[in-house]
């Protein structure tokens, strides 16, 4: 399967994030992967210790990811759900298990060159076993017409000694309608890092993102960090919510975001409880304009105060490396 | 002259008082000229001021810059004319990798790679270490410093004002920091060099003593640097630290005279 047919437009629309999909078809590349055409599984390979299958069903598919116990990969497990229409409907059922003492990293990339009117929904369901470390990341393009609404919701378990790493890239392009939302079950001495960064960029762009993690188990412990930039009328609500349930943990919640042009909309709701007397929560939100002295900085060096704005908008959003 | 600073007065944005009170001096291309003062002196805001910063406009006063009158012009046309400040706190601007951050400022696109390199050496950061990291938390203070420093050196102005460019360096690190004057001097630039030190001071051509906002004398360093211990009272450190051995040739009368101007025994 090393000339899988697909369309040139999806496979370069993540250039800009410094991603060549192509790096991940069948036929490259050394990691299990599934690669999905609008609702038609195009290519799907596995690798020693990774199960990987798919099923198409009416709107789009089911797919199972299960990392079998003790597995260790180095190369991620890539799943490419592109739609190089302009409309119609893709609903994915990812169902991903990492069993126990696993080390793995997932990533998805879920790219719309063309959407005008298109829907991508997602459930998604993890269980992360004991002593794993699991990375899960999504990048998104959603092309330049605001006109993508993208659903996705995900369900993570993860179990004792783990380390869960989520990352969330929305930060070319255009969003169009996004509402993500994500719970996260933090047990027994786990750690887990949520990244997620968001870019509205007009009046037809508004991102909501729910991150929550349930700090369920003794000694877990998290840190959310959820970055956003709104521009020109585009709106973007970020709703950051942590729970100390558990003795002795520990969980912190940040959220920033920079409000540019008329009719802008960012809002933070760092939401945090905590009802065990040993644990301890924190939240930290700013909003607003850059600081003046960053823009007077880049400025200095010979930049226009848009140009500054922007290298700073770059910085902000830049994926973590 | 390169930069012509003529009856300054900067009010503070209140404008119930002054900050600086028509200040005038001169400052000779390709000098190292040094500010000198004490704290809350208006060093800085000097920088602010000649930079061109919105908060600090003059009430009276101009600027000229190589003979054209820049006060009226905003930060960025006066760094395209060629002037730049490497700030006392440089802000943490995370996310940036550092090369890209040391780019923004250089023109000849062509050559960027090995004009950052260049830049990173001559603030003596190894690239092999640098080229790669983020301005992030884990980048020491020092560190951040001079790759501010680089970033300023790489835009080649013709006038860099570096604001305390020492503070928050240990004494080790200032013989690096008088070899890393030079280099920049070589490059044909010009330094209005802020600073409360008097070792990084020796490095300068000419000075200027800035004092509660006023600019009491601009000459040879030296005769500066005399001036602000006599105004301060300290005749011993003057005495025993920098006219030592004829490291700057007066003799003691000479101090002693100064001393006795500003009613210091
Ligand atoms: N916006 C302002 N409003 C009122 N006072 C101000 C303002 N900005 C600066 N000042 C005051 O002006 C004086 C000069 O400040 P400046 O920062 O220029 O001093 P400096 O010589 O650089 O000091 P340091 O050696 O501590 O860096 C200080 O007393 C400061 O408090
Ligand atoms: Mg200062």
């Amino acid at each position: 399967m090393s000339n899988v047919e697909y369309p040139r437009e999806i496979l370069e629309s993540l250039e800009d994030y410094n991603i060549d999909i192509r790096d991940f078809l069948p036929g490259h590349g050394k990691g299990a992967k599934l690669l999905l055409d609008f609702n038609k599984i195009r290519g799907m390979e596995d690798v020693d210790g990774v199960i990987l299958k798919g099923r198409e069903i009416e709107n789009g598919i089911i797919a199972d990811v299960i990392i079998k116990e003790g597995t260790k990969i180095e190369e991620p497990v890539h799943l490419c759900f592109g739609v190089n229409k302009e409309t119609g409907i893709q609903e994915i059922f990812p169902r991903i298990i990492a069993e126990d003492n696993t080390d793995a990293t997932v990533q998805a990339h879920c790219s719309f060159p063309k959407a005008n009117g298109l829907i991508h929904k997602m459930f998604g369901h993890f269980y992360i076993g004991k002593n794993c470390n699991f990375t899960y990341s999504e990048t998104h393009y959603h092309g330049e017409n605001s006109g993508a609404l993208v659903a996705p919701v995900g369900y993570v378990y993860v179990g004792e000694n783990s380390v869960f790493e989520n990352t969330f890239y929305l930060t070319r392009g255009t969003p169009g309608k996004v509402k993500i939302m994500i719970d996260i079950y933090a047990m027994k001495n786990s750690v887990i890092k949520s990244n997620i960064k968001a870019f509205g960029k007009c009046k037809n762009d508004s991102v909501r993102i729910r991150d929550s993690v349930f700090l369920e188990g003794e000694n877990a412990r998290s840190v959310i960090k959820m970055k956003a930039v709104a521009k020109d009328g585009g709106e973007v609500l970020m709703f950051g919510i942590t729970e100390g349930n558990a003795p002795r943990c520990n969980g912190h919640v940040e959220c920033s975001e920079i409000v540019l042009g008329k009719g802008s909309i960012c809002r933070a709701r760092p939401f945090i409880r905590a009802i065990d007397p040993t644990s301890s929560v924190s939240h930290e939100a700013s909003l607003g304009r850059f600081p003046q002295k960053w823009l007077d900085e880049l400025q200095a060096k010979g930049l226009t105060e848009e140009e500054a704005t922007q290298i700073l908008i770059e910085a902000m959003l830049q994926e973590e490396r | 002259m390169l930069l012509e600073v003529k009856n300054l007065t900067i009010p503070t944005l209140d404008q119930k008082c002054v900050i600086l009170n028509k200040v005038s001096f001169e400052v000779k291309e390709g000098s190292i000229h040094a500010i000198i003062g004490p704290n809350g002196s208006g060093k800085s805001t000097l920088a602010y001021t000649i930079m061109g910063l919105d908060n600090y406009k003059p009430s009276e006063g101009k600027i000229y810059f190589d003979g054209i009158d820049i006060t009226p012009m905003k930060i960025t046309e006066r760094a395209n004319l060629g002037i730049t400040l490497a700030w006392q706190e440089p802000a943490r601007i995370d996310g940036l990798s550092i090369p890209r951050y040391i780019s923004l400022g250089i023109k000849d696109k062509a050559n960027m790679k090995e004009e950052i390199i260049g830049a990173l050496k001559i603030v003596n950061l190894e690239p092999e270490r640098f080229m790669n990291r983020i301005i992030d938390e884990f980048l020491s203070g020092g560190e951040r410093k001079r790759v501010e420093l680089a970033a300023a050196v790489a835009m080649k102005p013709r006038l860099i004002i570096l604001d305390e460019p020492d503070s928050g360096l240990d004494m080790i690190v200032i013989e690096d920091f008088m070899n890393i004057f030079n280099k920049i001097k070589e490059l044909d630039m010009t330094i209005l060099l802020i600073t409360h030190r008097e070792d990084i001071g020796m490095v300068a051509d000419y000075g200027t003593l800035l004092w509660r906002g006023d600019a009491l004398i601009t000459d040879e360093f030296p005769k500066v640097m005399l001036r602000y211990c006599a105004k301060a009272g300290l005749k011993e450190f003057c005495k025993r630290t920098l006219f030592k051995n004829g490291g700057f040739c007066v003799d003691e009368d000479y101090i002693d005279r100064i001393f006795r101007e500003e009613g210091q025994s």
